[in-house]
């Protein structure tokens, strides 16, 4: 009988695990309000009051914080929203 | 020109009486949207983080997420391409276009990838979106008019999905 391969496991520390992290979308010149709003509501099932107040706030102070949690959940937001080709980043919030 | 705009039963959108010149436009999102340019290519793959602490991260990002935003992009793409040659001629210079319901997300995507590769190509700010155009022999001032006829259709369908 053929031995197993010995799966490759990667191991976070617990601070690692507790780290928080945020979605940012960052304002650019082009894309539409309503188009961002739309996004907004697509991808994080926002109601419209909430997509919108988050539009505004990226488009009047040039970012907004959409969403924040753990790093995985995270990561595959900025991936919805560059899919759609709004400027988001992850970062580490700072601690509490 | 007047262009006439019905919602089908179906979801479709028909677009009526669209003049050369308009269709010229429509036909140039593909090309607008692959513009070779290294400003264009950063503003499509964007890094996700400028974490210090996400170096893996951006590796990944690099090796896995960028070849799917990639396909989905180009897809978006050659979805507009078919429905525009699919477009007809009614015989007095117009043309008429059918965009299909289940298409409307992928003329969203190619739309919005021609705006933004046209405005990081020209360097176009805000303020200069709405600004009146003067001469559309000069490439610059032919771009921003794509880049506002594309948004005036990009708002209308974002309006019909609300």
């Amino acid at each position: 009988m053929p031995a197993l391969d010995t799966p490759e496991i990667e191991t976070k520390d617990k601070a690692d695990l507790d780290s928080v992290w945020n979605v940012v979308v960052h304002n650019d010149p082009v894309n539409l309000m309503s188009y961002v709003a739309m996004v907004f509501r697509r991808v994080f099932g926002f109601p419209r009051e909430k997509a919108e107040r988050h539009m505004m706030e990226v488009h009047k102070s040039g970012r907004s914080i959409v969403w924040s949690g753990c790093r995985e959940e995270a990561e595959l937001y900025v991936q919805q929203l560059h899919s759609h080709l709004l400027l988001a980043t992850l970062e580490k919030a700072p601690n509490p | 020109m007047k262009i006439g705009i019905k919602v089908l039963e179906d979801g479709g959108i028909l677009f009526e009486g669209i003049d050369a010149l308009l269709f010229k436009m429509l036909i140039q999102i593909r090309t607008s949207a692959e513009l070779d340019d290294p400003r264009v290519e950063a503003r499509f793959y964007q890094v996700p983080s400028h974490d210090p602490e996400a170096d893996t991260l951006r590796e990944d990002w690099k090796a896995f997420v960028q070849p799917d935003l990639h396909s989905e992009f180009a897809a978006s793409r050659e979805t507009v391409d078919a429905d525009l040659r699919r477009s007809q001629d009614d015989n007095t210079g117009l043309r008429s276009l059918l965009i299909p319901r289940r298409h409307i997300d992928h003329w969203l995507s190619a739309l919005n990838q021609a705006r933004l590769a046209l405005a990081e190509l020209h360097g176009f700010s805000e303020a200069e979106m709405g600004r009146q155009i003067n001469d559309l022999d000069d490439p610059r001032e032919y771009a921003l008019l794509q880049v506002n006829i594309y948004g005036l259709m990009q708002e209308w369908l974002v309006s019909l999905l609300d």
